[in-house]
C-alpha cells in the first residue's frame, strides 16, 4: 500500500530532522530514542568554548581494601583540550590535547607522552567524556550507546562501549549535569571497579 | 693460410675456451666492501657490513594511499593478514595487536631475566614496601588504569622499568588499531624481508609477492578500488636501481650500437668486417674476466660491468687497422705499418690504468687488473689474429669523406695551435678560480636514486618514526657472551648521558638478550618462595591491600629463579630481528652496532665513551665517516691518475725517444682534460668521483689520436686514411659515449659526459697540436703538398 501524500511528507519532515546533525553514515539508534533531548543537550554544550571546575573523585579498586579519594581542579578549551590537575593527595597533571595524552606523576614527577588510541583503558573513558563536554555527538555515537534521561535543568547521560576493545575496560559511563554544566562523573570499569567524580564548576567562564 | 696464423688461431680459440671455462667458475660478488679501502677502520667495516647484510637492508616501508582513513585501515589489515602468511617475510608491523603481541609477551614472561631493576636490595622487605608505596599511588593516579591488571604479577614494576628506554620513542600515529600517516592520507606498514637487501633477486620476489597481495586486499575490501601502493627502502632502492641501469644500459648500448654499426657499415661496406671488428673487445673481455676472477678469487659486480667500458678503446683498434686499409693493400701489411703507434697507444693505456693496480680499494684495484689484461689481449688478437680473417680484397671504401673536416684542421693547424693553448689556459684559470672548491661533497648525488624516491622514503621513515640513524657505538669481540657483557658495560655508560640529556636513547643486544652471567645474577638476587612470602608479608604493613592480590607474584618469582637462562632462539621474530641488527657473528667475530637516538651532544657522547676506557670501543658519525671515505676516494683517485700521467710520460720518452714529440703528444691530452673539467664545472657545477674515471678514459683513448697525428706528415691517400680511421674511431666514442650521458643514472652520465666531451676535444686538439711540421719528418719529402705549412 503507498502512503498517502501528507503521511509521506511527514515522515521524510522527519527523517530530515532525524539526519541533520549526524553524519549520515552513523546510525543513531540512541538519538532515534530521544532525539529531542539529546540534540538540544548537545547544543548546549557546544556553546561551551571553555570551562574549569573543581572535583572530588573517590576510587574502588578491587586490588585495595579502602577506596582512594583525590581531589584537584579541572579545565575544558574547545574542542578538544582536557586537563585535570590532581593536588591532593599527590601532585599530578593529565592533559589529553587532540590525539595525544601527556601524563605528569609518579614518584619522580616522570612525564609521559603517549597516543590516545594506544591504551583503550583510558582513551575509552576520557575520549567519552571530552565529547560530551564538546557537544560531539558524531564521536559519541561512533564509540558509545547514549541513553539521555532527565530533564534540562538535571539531566544523566549514560554512555556505553559499543566497540569490544572498550568494553573489555570500560562498562559505563554517567554523566549527571544540569544545563550545560557538569556536576558528576561515575565510571565503571568491566572488573567492577568504580570511580564516583563529582564536580563544581566555577562560574563566569566564557559560554 | 701460412702455418704461423694457423698456429696464431690455434692458440686464440684455446685461450678463448680457457677463459671461458674458468669464468664459468667465477664468483661474483656485489659487496661494496670490496670499494672499501683496505684500511678501512673496524667501523667503517662494521657499518658496510651492516648496511650490506644488516636488519635495516631487509626493511621495506609501504604505504597505502588513495581512499578514505577507514578504507586505508581495513586495507592496511587485509594486507598485513596476507604478508603475515608469506615466509619470504620475517616481521609484518602495521600497529594492530599482533604487531607487538610478540615482543609484549616476551618482556613479560621474562620480565625477572631481562630487567636491571632486579637486584638484590629491590628484594629486601624495605625494597619491598617502596616499590608497593609507589603501586598505591600509581593505582590512585590517572595511570592506574594502566598497571592495575598487571600489578598482581608485578608489585615491583619490572614490565615499566624493561620499557621506559622505549618510552622516548616516537610512535606513528594509530587509527582503528592501525598505522596512519598524521594526516590520515596514508596507512603505513613495516615489512623485514627474510632476503638480506644486497639479495636483489630475492628483494624483487619478495616485492612482487607484496604487490600480488595488495593487489588481492584491494579486492577483498569494499571501496578499495583507487587505492595504490608505494614502497620504500634499501631494498626496494636496490630493485629500482638495477631495473633502471639495466634498462639505461641496455637502452643506450643498444643505440650507441645501431649508430657504431651504421657509421662502419658506411665506412666499411661489409657486415663481415664489422663482425671481425668485435673480436679484439670480446676476446679482451673474457681474458680480463678470467684474469681478475684467478687473481683475486673473485669478481665484482662493478668490474663486470664497468671494464667493458674502461677497455672500450680496443673497439678502436679494428677499426685503425680496417680503415688504414687502402685498396689494393692487404690487412697483413697494414698492421706491419702502423703497429708500432697502435702498440706505443695501447702501452699507453695499460701504464695509465696500471696506476689503478696499486689502489688501497680491492675494487679499482679489479678494474686496473681487468683493463690491463683486456687490452693486451685485444691488442694481440688485433695483431694476430685479425689480419688472417680479413678477406683479402678488403678495403673500407667509404671511409675516405671522413677525413675531410679534420684534414681542414691540419691545415690551418698553424694558427688553431695557438687558440688550443689559449682554451687550455682559458680552462686552467676557470678551474684555479674554483681553489680546489670543485669536488661534489654531496654524496646523495651519487646515489643512483631520483629525488621523489628518496623523498618519499624520508616521509614513510618520518610518519613511522623509524630514526634516521646517525651515530653508533660499534666493537666486536671473538666470544658471544663477551660481546653481550661488553654490551652491558657500554649501557651502563650511556645511561648517564641519556638521563643528561645528550642523547635520547639508544638500543644495545643486552636489553633483549642479557649475557648469561647477567641472568644468572638476576636470578640469584630473586629470593626463594618462602622467603619472599616472609618479607612481602612484612612489607605489606599499613598498606590497604588485599592480602590474596600478590598470589600471581609469588608464583611468577619462584618459577622465574629456576628457569632455563635465555638464549637467541627465545625471541619472537620481531625481536630477534631487531636482536640480529644489534649482535651478529662475521669472520669469526661478534660485531655489537649500538644505534644512538636523538643525539644532541655527540662530543660528550664520543668523550664519554673514550673516557670508559673500554679497549676498541668506536664512536661512530656515520656522516663523518662517509665524507672521510668519500675523500680518500677523491685522493686516492687524484693521486692514482696523477702516477698514471707521469708514467704515461716516461713511456712516452722510451718509445718516442724526443721530448718534444712526447710533448706533442702530451699536450693535447692535457689540454682536452683541463677544458673537459671546466666545461663540467662551468656554471658551479661540480666534479664527482665518477668523473676522475672518465679522464682517465680521455687519456687513454686520446693518446691513441695523439700518436696517429703525431707521425702524420701530409695528405696521401696513407695519410688521409689513418685520419679517417681517426675521425671514424671518435665518431664511435662520441656517440656511444654520448648516449650514456642521457641516462639518469650518476654514473652512467658522469663518465659518459666527460668521455664524450674529452675524446670530442682530443680529436680536434690532436689534430691541430699532434700533427708533426714537414722538415721534421724524414719522409716528407714524399709527399710535399702545401710547402708553405713547413716551418
Amino acid at each position: 500500500m503507498r502512503p498517502s501524500r501528507p503521511a509521506a511528507r511527514l515522515a521524510a519532515a522527519l527523517w530530515t530532522a532525524l539526519a541533520v546533525p549526524t553524519v549520515a553514515a552513523a546510525q543513531p539508534a540512541a538519538a532515534a530514542a530521544s532525539p529531542w533531548d539529546l540534540m538540544q543537550l548537545m547544543h548546549a554544550l557546544q556553546q561551551v568554548k571553555s570551562a574549569s571546575g573543581r572535583f572530588t573523585e573517590r576510587k574502588t579498586v578491587h586490588l585495595l581494601n579502602a577506596p582512594l579519594v583525590s581531589s584537584g581542579t579541572l579545565s575544558y578549551v574547545a574542542p578538544d583540550r582536557m586537563q585535570k590537575v590532581t593536588l591532593s593527595p599527590v601532585p599530578e597533571r593529565f592533559v589529553l590535547d587532540g590525539d595525544q595524552i601527556t601524563m605528569v606523576g609518579g614518584p619522580d614527577q616522570q612525564t609521559h607522552t603517549f597516543a590516545l588510541t594506544d591504551y583503550p583503558q583510558i582513551g575509552g573513558l576520557v575520549e567519552g567524556i571530552r565529547a560530551t563536554l564538546a557537544g560531539d555527538l558524531t564521536t559519541l555515537d561512533r564509540y558509545y550507546d547514549l541513553r539521555l534521561t532527565g530533564d534540562a535543568a538535571s539531566w544523566e547521560l549514560l554512555l556505553q562501549p559499543k566497540d569490544s576493545k572498550l568494553t573489555r575496560f570500560v562498562k559505563s559511563i554517567r554523566i549527571t549535569g544540569s544545563q550545560n554544566q557538569l556536576r558528576a562523573i561515575d565510571t565503571e570499569e568491566s572488573d567492577g571497579d568504580r570511580s564516583e567524580m563529582s564536580i563544581v564548576e566555577d562560574a563566569g567562564d566564557a559560554r | 693460410m701460412p702455418a704461423r696464423r694457423r698456429l696464431a688461431l690455434g692458440v686464440w680459440l684455446l685461450v678463448i675456451a680457457l677463459c671461458v671455462a674458468v669464468i664459468a667458475r667465477t664468483r661474483l660478488q656485489t659487496d661494496m666492501t670490496a670499494f672499501l679501502p683496505r684500511s678501512a677502520s673496524m667501523a667503517q667495516q662494521v657499518l658496510t657490513e651492516q648496511v650490506r647484510n644488516g636488519v635495516a637492508s631487509r626493511l621495506i616501508l609501504l604505504g597505502i594511499e588513495g581512499a578514505k582513513p577507514a578504507t586505508l585501515a581495513a586495507l592496511s589489515k587485509s594486507l598485513a593478514a596476507r604478508l603475515r602468511h608469506d615466509t619470504a617475510f620475517a616481521d609484518v608491523a602495521n600497529g594492530d595487536d599482533a604487531s607487538l603481541a610478540g615482543a609484549r609477551e616476551f618482556f613479560w614472561r621474562n620480565r625477572y631475566l631481562l630487567s636491571p631493576g632486579v637486584a638484590a636490595d629491590r628484594f629486601t622487605v624495605a625494597g619491598l614496601h617502596a616499590a608497593l608505596e609507589g603501586d598505591l599511588g600509581l593505582l590512585g593516579s590517572d595511570m592506574g588504569a594502566l598497571i592495575k591488571d598487571s600489578l598482581p604479577h608485578d608489585p615491583t614494576g619490572e614490565l615499566l622499568t624493561l620499557l621506559r628506554p622505549l618510552a622516548g620513542m616516537k610512535r606513528p600515529h594509530n587509527r582503528d588499531g592501525v598505522w596512519l600517516s598524521p594526516d590520515e592520507n596514508r596507512a603505513l606498514l613495516l615489512v623485514h624481508a627474510r632476503a638480506a637487501g644486497f639479495d636483489i633477486d630475492a628483494q624483487q620476489a619478495a616485492l612482487a609477492l607484496i604487490d600480488a597481495d595488495f593487489q588481492a586486499s584491494r579486492q577483498a575490501v569494499a571501496g578499495a578500488a583507487p587505492a595504490r601502493l608505494v614502497e620504500s627502502g634499501p631494498g626496494v632502492f636496490a630493485v629500482q636501481t638495477r631495473a633502471t641501469m639495466k634498462r639505461d644500459a641496455s637502452r643506450f648500448s643498444l643505440l650507441a650500437t645501431a649508430v657504431a654499426a651504421g657509421l662502419l657499415v658506411y665506412a666499411y661496406r661489409s657486415a663481415r668486417v664489422l663482425l671481425l671488428g668485435l673480436l679484439p673487445v670480446a676476446t679482451g673481455a673474457l681474458a680480463a674476466l678470467a684474469a681478475v676472477s684467478l687473481g683475486f678469487g673473485f669478481v665484482h659486480g662493478i668490474t663486470l660491468g664497468f671494464g667493458v667500458t674502461l677497455i672500450g678503446e680496443s673497439v678502436d683498434y679494428a677499426i685503425y687497422l680496417f680503415t688504414q686499409t687502402a685498396r689494393g693493400d692487404s690487412a697483413a701489411a697494414t698492421l706491419a705499418r702502423i703497429w708500432p703507434t697502435l702498440r706505443l697507444g695501447a702501452l699507453t693505456s695499460i701504464v695509465g690504468f696500471s696506476a689503478m693496480l696499486f689502489s688501497g680499494f680491492v675494487g679499482f684495484a679489479q678494474l686496473g687488473l681487468f683493463s690491463i689484461i683486456g687490452l693486451i689481449a685485444a691488442a694481440a688478437v688485433t695483431r694476430f689474429v685479425l689480419p688472417s680473417l680479413v678477406p683479402a680484397e678488403f678495403f673500407a671504401a667509404g671511409a675516405g669523406a671522413l677525413a675531410v673536416p679534420l684534414l681542414g684542421v691540419i691545415r690551418h693547424r698553424r694558427w688553431l695551435r695557438p687558440a688550443v693553448a689559449v682554451l687550455a689556459m682559458a680552462g686552467a684559470m676557470a678551474l684555479a678560480a674554483h681553489r680546489g672548491n670543485f669536488w661534489d661533497e654531496d654524496l646523495t648525488k651519487l646515489s643512483p636514486i631520483p629525488a621523489a624516491e628518496q623523498t618519499l622514503d624520508r616521509q614513510l621513515r618520518h610518519d613511522l618514526g623509524v630514526p634516521d640513524l646517525r651515530y653508533f657505538v660499534v666493537f666486536r669481540n671473538a666470544d658471544e657472551q663477551q660481546a653481550l657483557a661488553e654490551s652491558e658495560a657500554v649501557s651502563a655508560i650511556l645511561e648517564p648521558l641519556v638521563a643528561r640529556h645528550a642523547l635520547g636513547g639508544f638500543d644495545v643486544p643486552s636489553r633483549l638478550l642479557p649475557s648469561d652471567q647477567t641472568q644468572r645474577q638476576r636470578q640469584a638476587a630473586l629470593p626463594d618462595a618462602d622467603t619472599l612470602r616472609a618479607r612481602f608479608d612484612q612489607a605489606l604493613a599499613g598498606l590497604p591491600f588485599r592480602p590474596d592480590t600478590f598470589a600471581p607474584f609469588f608464583a611468577d618469582v619462584a618459577a622465574a629463579k629456576h628457569a632455563p637462562l635465555l638464549t637467541r632462539a627465545d625471541l619472537p621474530p620481531a625481536l630477534r630481528l631487531q636482536l640480529d641488527s644489534l649482535l651478529f657473528k662475521r669472520n669469526n667475530a661478534w660485531n655489537v652496532v649500538v644505534p644512538l637516538r636523538d643525539v644532541t651532544d655527540p662530543g660528550r657522547v664520543d668523550a664519554a665513551v673514550i673516557a670508559s676506557g673500554q679497549p676498541d670501543v668506536a664512536f661512530v658519525d656515520l656522516d663523518r665517516e662517509s665524507d672521510r671515505l668519500l675523500h680518500t676516494y677523491q685522493h686516492e683517485a687524484t693521486m692514482l691518475a696523477s702516477i698514471g700521467s707521469i708514467a704515461i710520460v716516461i713511456l712516452l720518452l722510451f718509445g718516442l725517444r724526443s721530448p718534444r714529440r712526447v710533448a706533442a703528444v702530451v699536450a693535447p691530452l692535457a689540454a682536452a682534460v683541463i677544458v673537459t673539467a671546466a666545461l663540467l664545472t662551468l656554471g658551479g657545477g661540480k666534479l664527482s668521483i665518477f668523473m676522475v674515471v672518465g679522464f682517465l678514459l680521455i687519456v687513454a683513448v686520446g693518446s691513441n689520436y695523439c700518436l696517429f697525428f703525431e707521425r702524420q706528415y701530409g695528405e696521401s691517400e696513407t695519410q688521409s686514411r689513418s685520419v679517417a680511421s681517426i675521425v671514424l674511431a671518435n665518431l664511435c666514442t662520441v656517440s656511444a659515449y654520448g648516449l650514456m650521458s642521457l641516462s639518469g643514472i650518476p654514473v652512467l652520465h658522469d663518465i659518459g659526459m666527460t668521455v664524450a666531451i674529452g675524446t670530442f676535444l682530443s680529436l680536434f686538439f690532436a689534430a691541430a697540436v699532434s700533427t708533426r711540421g714537414l722538415a721534421n719528418h724524414p719522409a716528407a719529402a714524399e709527399s710535399i703538398r702545401h710547402p708553405a705549412e713547413s716551418p
